[in-house]
This record gives C-alpha cells, structure tokens and sequence, in this order.
C-alpha cells in the first residue's frame, strides 16, 4: 500500500534515515493504519521441495542439498487474497492524505509478500465500520492468537509485528497469527468490526 | 506514469529456463500447480521461466538501448554481468575513494549506469545503499485453461567423435548422449515499469540526471521492452531451442499512477483489465492508455511510446 501511496504523493523515498537504522519509507503512512489482515480462499498447500543449492566462488564450489517448505496456492482455480485496511477518519483526516488517496493507492497495489510477487488488484471496497466488544465471533481474516480459543482449521504462524516499524526486522517482535481455513469460531474478549457477511478481529 | 504490460506467448519445444544437470539430464524449471480431483488437492508440475531470466533479458536489451542512445551504462553491466555495485570492489570503478554518505553514492550509480537506475542495485557494505528496481517481471506460467496441456519432456540427443583406435584409453567413449527437457506451453506473464523512478534518488534527493536524460533514459526503457519481446530474445539455449511459435496477445496499459494488467494466465484477463481501468477513469478521473492485440505485438507497443511521447514523458 505505501508504494502506490507514495507515488500519489510524488515521493520516491524508498529508504528513511540511511544513515543510522535504515528503514522502510512505508514506516510513513505505518500510523495511519490501525490494522491490516488478511484473507485467503482456497486452501494453500504447503509442501517441500528438494533443492540443491551449489554455490561457486572463485574457483572453490559448495554444494548442499535442503529442504524448502512453501506454500503454493496457484493452479486450476481462481485464487485470491483479500487484504482488509482499517483506517481511522480522524488520522487520515489530519495526514496528507485523503481516504481517496488510499482507495486509489489500493486499485494500485502491485507487489506483495516477502519476495514481492507481481499481482493486479481486481476490487477495491469501501466502507465503515464500528468496533464493538464481543466474546465470541466467527471469522475467516487472520488475527492474532494470543488469549484466544479457536474451534476450526487454520495455520499459526509467528510473525513481525508491522506496528512496531517496518524495514529493520533484525530485533522487532513477533506476534502469534492464526490464518483461517474458510471461518473459524473464536472466543475470548474481542474486539471486532463488521465487514459484510463477517467479521474481522 | 505506470506502464502494465500482460504478454501471452505460446513456446513449442523450447528450453527457456534450465535450472539443474544431473548428469547427462538437464532440467527444465518447473513449479507446482494445483488441481483439484474428487474433491482432493493433487499438485502437478508445469514447465515455467522464472522473472529472473525474463529480467535478465530485459536488462540486457536495456544495455543495447542505452548505448544505442549514448546513454551511460558501467562497464559491468556493459557486459551483461549485472553485479549491481554489490561491494566495494565493483563500486570503485565508479568512483574511488568510495564516500561515506548515501546520497552520493546513489547519485555516483545513477549517473554512470542506466542499468542500474532502472534494474535496483544494492550496495551491500558500509553505508548500505539500496534501490529498488523500476521495473517488476512475474514468472512466465502456463495459462490456467490449458495448464494441464502443458508438458516438459526429454529429448535425447547425441554428439559424435571420430576416434582413432590407438588413441583410445579405457571407457573413453565415441557417442555421447545427453538429455534436454523441453518445455512446451502456452505461457502467460506480467512486466511492470514505474517511469517516475527513473533518474530519480530513492533516498529523497530528487532527480539525480537532468529532465532530458530523464526522458532519454524512459525511452531506452520502452524501447527495450519493445526490443526483447520483438526478437523473442530471452531465456536460454537460443541458439538450438529457439521455441517455435510467438507472442499470441499482448495487452499494454499506462496510467499516472500504478496498475497492473489482469495476469495473462487468466482467460478473461483483457475484459477484466478493462473495467478496473474504467473504475480509475471514473472514481479517480485518472487518464489511461490501454491497448491489446493478437495480432500485431510491435504495433501496441509503438502506440503506447506515442502516448507517453504526446504525454511529454519520453
Ligand atoms: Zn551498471
């Protein structure tokens, strides 16, 4: 989202602060976000690849063999991930930007994921929402798992916590993410917001 | 501006991407698809070309461009060794003593190398000196409707020695044979190119080339595009396993800022790719450029450089 966000704003800074602790220039538009989750159709496959990786250098060769677990979601069906940005009117409101700009800067997300694959948005939706307490809730977007307790199929997975900077990962946090297969059933105190059909935690 | 390009090309027996030898075998790059059977994931695997070798070819047509147009390319990259100004030793051949600010080292790269400018370098040593690449290429994949069509298979081939007799030691062999997998499929990918990065610092400092390098340098850019997909120069094993066939449809879309085409593998992908754009046009009052062929590839990409020549962009 902050590359096509950015390139609204005629910023081509990539890279804050050279310097001293280099980071991400998404580090920006960071505080503007409140949350972003995620939502996969279809069930990934993960599976293990043996590779064999030879390294040459200068005249010595290395040579191992390893294993290379990935996830794979691309095939015979349409598969797609829906990505949910929750915005807070107030912040937007006194930041540079307009919700506009991030409804476009959404139509122009072209990279994602560790390795940046290409991808082409296919909808943008807009709309607003309202926290409210619940105990218990069904959901089919990512969240985090900590004090939870979770009735269905999902992955958990550790992850950077993005809300506490974005580029320099050697010493951030990791939070405990679980990502739903299909809708899960959650409970514990929660705090969540309608999206349509269901809910995001 | 932001230039989308969605290519379908359709490659018979060819060896694009090789990725290992196993002895006398040489494989062909393959990924995993998955398909469903009686309600069960079954992975199967299709011959692709990876964004790697697909970049490789554009830099290099890149090279050609630049120097065409006297534009500057480093003598690295003028040798299709796209080193990047990785360490120090690559670096000093572009400026030595090495500074130890940022801004001029990007600036240095910038200057003496179009490569670089527009293909991302990173300078992996003290101070780290990063760029991210103008340019974005996926994988060339099967189309999903006739994925399960597409095949890699061994050709044998065998290379032949005269020998004399006497000269002959131990199990020297005078036939040697050897395998190529070769891939056959009706490929799909997506490149993208974002005009404003070029000549451009990323670390805040402005244009680093005056405006009619700029333009130069956007022009080299588009050119070759045009150039490495017109000639069908890319991938490996040209030389004996050109792939017969051709580009089949091309779809190219410039907008002010990023969008990428519907990817190619889809069958409705130019359809789609016309109604997201018209939402940009609506919603955003945002011009665009879009044109598609199955026809003649040369002649979208010559409108798409008019337009963004019209634009005052190259
Ligand atoms: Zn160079």
């Amino acid at each position: 989202m902050a590359y096509p966000l950015l390139h609204i704003a005629g910023d081509r800074t990539e890279t804050l602060e050279p310097k001293r602790n280099a980071r991400s220039s998404a580090d920006r538009i960071r505080p503007l976000i409140e949350w972003t989750t995620l939502k996969v159709s279809g069930k990934p496959r993960v599976y293990g690849s043996i590779l064999k990786i030879n390294r040459l250098h200068r005249g010595s060769v290395e040579s191992a063999v390893t294993s290379f677990p990935m996830a794979v979601m691309y095939g015979e069906s349409d598969y797609t991930l829906t990505l949910l940005y929750l915005l807070n009117d107030d912040l937007i409101r006194a930041s540079e930007f307009s919700v506009k700009d991030f409804e476009r800067a959404a139509w122009g997300i072209s990279r994602i994921g560790s390795r940046e694959s290409v991808i082409s948005v296919e909808s943008v939706e807009l709309g607003k929402g309202r926290i409210m307490e619940k105990e218990i809730a069904e959901t089919a977007y990512a969240f985090p798992l900590t004090g939870k307790k979770v009735q269905g199929n999902g992955v958990v997975q550790g992850v950077i916590d993005w809300k506490e900077g974005i580029g320099n990962y050697s010493k951030a946090r990791i939070m405990v993410m679980f990502y739903p297969e299909g809708k899960v059933k959650v409970e514990g105190r929660l705090r969540v917001i309608d999206v349509g059909e269901e809910v995001v935690l | 501006m932001f230039l989308s390009v969605g290519v379908r090309f359709e490659a018979n027996v060819e060896a694009l991407n090789m990725v290992e030898t196993a002895g006398n075998y040489t494989k062909h790059r393959r990924v995993p698809y998955l398909v469903e059977e009686d309600g069960k994931l079954k992975t199967v695997y299709v011959p692709a070309i990876s964004g790697e070798s697909l970049a490789h070819a554009y830099q290099w047509s890149l090279v050609k461009e630049a120097l065409g147009m006297n534009l500057p390319v480093c003598e690295d990259c003028a040798k299709g060794e796209f080193f990047k100004s990785m360490n120090k030793a690559h670096l000093k051949k572009k400026i030595d003593p090495i500074p130890d600010d940022s801004k001029k080292i990007e600036a240095t790269i910038i200057k003496s190398c179009v490569i670089e400018d527009v293909g991302g370098f990173l300078y992996a040593e003290k101070p780290p000196v990063r760029r991210s690449s103008a340019f974005q290429v996926s994988y060339a994949l099967p189309i999903k409707s006739m994925a399960l069509f597409a095949t890699a298979e061994p050709q044998l081939h065998a290379r032949h020695a005269q020998m004399d007799a006497k000269g002959k030691k131990g199990n020297v062999s005078e036939q040697m044979i050897y395998y190529v997998e070769t891939g056959t499929a009706l490929y799909g990918f997506t490149f993208n190119l974002d005009l404003d990065a070029i000549g451009v610092s990323s670390l805040g400092a402005g244009p680093i080339v005056p405006e009619e390098e700029i333009r130069a340098r956007r022009e080299a850019s588009l050119k070759a595009l045009f150039r490495m997909l017109s000639s069908a120069q890319f991938g490996a094993k040209l030389s004996r396993f050109f792939p017969v066939g051709g580009i089949t449809e091309l779809t190219v879309v410039v907008t002010e800022h990023p969008f990428v085409v519907t990817s190619p593998i889809y069958d409705s992908y130019i359809e789609r790719t016309k109604k997201r754009l018209e939402v940009i046009k609506e919603a955003f009052r945002e011009e665009y450029f879009f044109d598609s062929t199955n026809e003649v590839p040369e002649e979208v990409l010559r409108k798409a450089i008019e337009y963004l020549k019209e634009k005052g962009y190259v």
